[in-house]
């Protein structure tokens, strides 16, 4: 399952790199940089949106959980005392909706801009949020928010760190430099795991409270859209965003 | 998978050969199982069912070594080497409440029937008070080690620390008649025998036991930064028992105290009838009725931060015997252990780690002179292990021993093992 959303990051990593030649990349601060109109992804700060000539859409809609997401316990501990302290259940209805593919020259001039900061907190033997996306380049800080120690750290392919182990108030930072799925996990707590999703565009958006999101600033052309949720791609579908720009209404029901 | 089965089902596979069987057919048997999304995978978060209220966990791990052990060094009891051991292991916590749990753990190893480690019910009186009673065969107040999840990295070696697995030679159903008998079995704790209750021979007894469980109540309350255990169980540290042998209990305790983040200092005591009633029965009528017991005192320390975890733990227990006949043992014997252990993270999935330990006896006066009752060991071993995945460790391991008696009194031996859990 991982495999189906590595590859198209992959792609989407070689296409950006082969359109973008070094004259046709812009400078940071050379392009105007804009506020993005969407809503602040929960513990991430998207930075900025690049201007382009042509007329730009956007895909919004809303994604809808129908399947039955399972609680996380940890693991049986036979040699406890007494009760384990109580621990928040993660939020495992956040859905990342991307752009799997898209025509040539979509992403061009694109590839360079800073992949701003992230956060993840460890708070209440959780992480929060469990589903993060960055784009490549971006920091994540780690910071620590609980009484006990945690241990956060990473074996997949795309990122391994291990960031040993510290205590409240304290937080690290990780850089993640290639695109494709980073599952993080806690060593001390079992019951601890969350994930992060670094691409290497923009067009990807992580769904709110109300599952909605809003791909925005996206040029004229066929699309692929994923809805990636819990450790998969749930769904995918196609839209087409019109010479006209404007935007594309696209809902998902994952079961 | 032919030739696997072949040998499971023959029954005439080499420990070598049986424990990776198993390890490789369990891994075969937990791939099957469908994971919530639907993938043929390793499961990697324990299994949970009617919204939490029960969890079910499990583990296996193989361990194998480049040689046998002629020393019985790290046997812990005739059948059994924790060197090559399988070992398979589910466990529940079944939740009958917001303030009542069942927890359990079976186990076989080597294939051979299923027993319960643990299998107790916990109660937490008070919701708002981290006060909890729990009842069954309990988790031991006493130490550190024998409560650690083996699993992961928890124990970041194979072996096991000296105090907590080495046979010394005590038995609780037979015991030596003169200070002659008991220095006669020194270095022979995996089969000792003695002229007073069972003759037969069978393996002694450790310090303190971390393959069995003992029965009984525990209590324990938490309040930061001090933690106080307390419990009643039929057996001792060295003998838990399911079912009394002795009429009598034992009663031990823990403290523990945590002045900082990283940093756990834990005093431990224990007290409890050791010698069995049917050997106490046939004593000769002129022999002292002491107080049979074994004592035991124990400190215990963990300190972590960033990449490096270090403990280190000290038993000192000591066990009354009859004095029956001259050379008499009059007072009683004395044996402590101490160990140091570390493990330091080289580099995500990497680690390096190590363990000293040494088990000491008190002197006894035979016929031929003055000895320790029982050789003293001294074990190092260093190691490391790589995380396959989250959840699926190799290890690998050189341990070597020195003994200061017996027929084997150096042994060096390598070791690997595999070890899956979720």
């Amino acid at each position: 399952m991982i495999h189906r959303l590595m590859v198209p990051l992959v792609i989407c990593c070689a296409h950006a790199a082969i359109a973008g030649s070094p004259a046709r990349q812009p400078r940071w601060g050379e392009i105007g940089a804009t506020v993005s109109p969407v809503p602040v992804v929960s513990g991430f700060s998207r930075t900025s949106q690049v201007q382009s000539a042509e007329p730009l859409g956007s895909i919004r809609g809303r994604v809808e959980i129908r399947r039955s997401v399972p609680v996380v316990e940890p693991r049986p501990s036979v040699g406890d005392f007494g009760m384990p302290a109580p621990h928040d259940q993660p939020d495992r209805f956040r859905t990342v909706v991307y752009l799997e593919s898209a025509p040539a020259g979509a992403f061009e001039g694109r590839s360079g801009l800073p992949g701003g900061r992230g956060r993840m907190t460890q708070r209440n033997e959780t992480f929060v949020p469990r589903l993060l996306a960055v784009r490549v380049g971006a920091t994540v800080d780690f910071p620590n928010e609980d009484h006990t120690y945690h241990n956060v750290f990473s074996l997949s392919k795309t990122q391994r760190f291990d960031l040993g182990r510290y205590a409240a108030g304290q937080s690290k930072p990780v850089r993640f430099d290639r695109p494709g799925i980073v599952r993080v996990f806690c060593d001390i707590h079992s019951h601890m795991s969350a994930f992060i999703l670094v691409f290497s565009h923009r067009f990807f958006d992580t769904t709110d409270t109300d599952g909605r999101y809003q791909i925005p600033a996206v040029p004229p052309g066929k699309y692929n859209v994923m809805a990636w949720n819990d450790g998969a791609v749930r769904d995918s579908r196609t839209v087409t965003v019109s010479e006209q720009g404007g935007p594309v209404e696209l809902d998902f029901v994952l079961r | 998978m032919t030739s696997f089965a072949a040998c499971l089902v023959n029954g005439v596979a080499s420990d070598f050969m049986r424990t990776w069987c198993g390890l490789v057919a369990t891994v075969l048997v937990l791939a099957a199982v469908p994971t919530v999304a639907g993938a043929q995978t390793l499961p990697s978060e324990p299994v949970s069912l009617m919204s939490g209220r029960v969890t079910i966990g499990a583990e296996a791990s193989a361990s194998i070594s480049s040689n046998d052990d002629p020393g019985w060094f790290n046997y812990t009891d005739y059948e059994h080497n924790a060197l090559r051991l399988l070992r398979l292991g589910a466990t529940a916590d079944v939740r009958l409440g917001s303030r009542v749990s069942v927890l359990g753990e079976l186990r076989t190893e080597n294939w051979e029937a299923l027993r319960p480690y643990a299998l107790y019910i916990r109660v937490r009186p008070w919701a708002n008070r981290a006060f909890d009673i729990q009842a069954g065969r309990i988790p031991p107040s006493f130490g550190a080690f024998a409560r650690r999840n083996y699993s992961g990295s928890d124990n970041p070696l194979i072996g096991y620390p000296l105090g907590y697995q080495y046979l010394t030679s005590l038995r609780s159903d037979a015991v030596p008649a003169t200070a002659d008998d008991l220095l006669r079995m020194r270095a022979r704790g995996w089969r000792p025998s003695f002229p007073i209750g069972s003759t037969g021979v069978a393996p002694g007894s450790p310090l303190v036991t971390a393959f069995r469980w003992d029965t009984g109540v525990q209590v324990h309350w938490e309040s930061e930064p001090l933690e106080v255990t307390g419990s009643v169980t039929t057996g001792t540290l060295s003998e838990p028992h399911v079912h009394d042998n002795n009429g009598g209990k034992q009663v031990a305790a823990r403290v523990a105290w945590r002045p900082i983040v990283g940093l756990v200092l834990g005093v431990s005591g224990a007290h409890g009838p050791y010698i069995a009633d049917d050997v106490t029965r046939i004593l000769p009528p002129d022999v002292p009725r002491a107080d049979f017991s074994q004592q035991a005192f124990g400190f215990d320390a963990e300190y972590s931060r960033g990449y490096w975890l270090v403990r280190s733990e000290a038993i000192v227990s000591r066990w009354r015997l009859p004095a029956v006949r001259a050379p008499f043992i009059n007072d009683p014997v004395r044996a402590w252990s101490a160990s140091g252990e570390g493990r330091y993270k080289i580099r995500p999935g990497v680690f390096a780690a190590g363990r000293y330990d040494y088990l000491g006896f008190s002197d006894l006066r035979g016929t031929a002179g003055t000895r320790s009752w029982d050789a003293p060991v001294h074990r190092m071993e260093v190691g490391g292990g790589y995380y396959l995945l989250r959840n699926l460790i190799g290890k690998i391991s050189y341990q070597q021993n020195w003994r200061d008696g017996g027929l084997v009194r150096e042994h060096r031996i390598w070791s690997g093992q595999l070890n899956f859990w979720f």
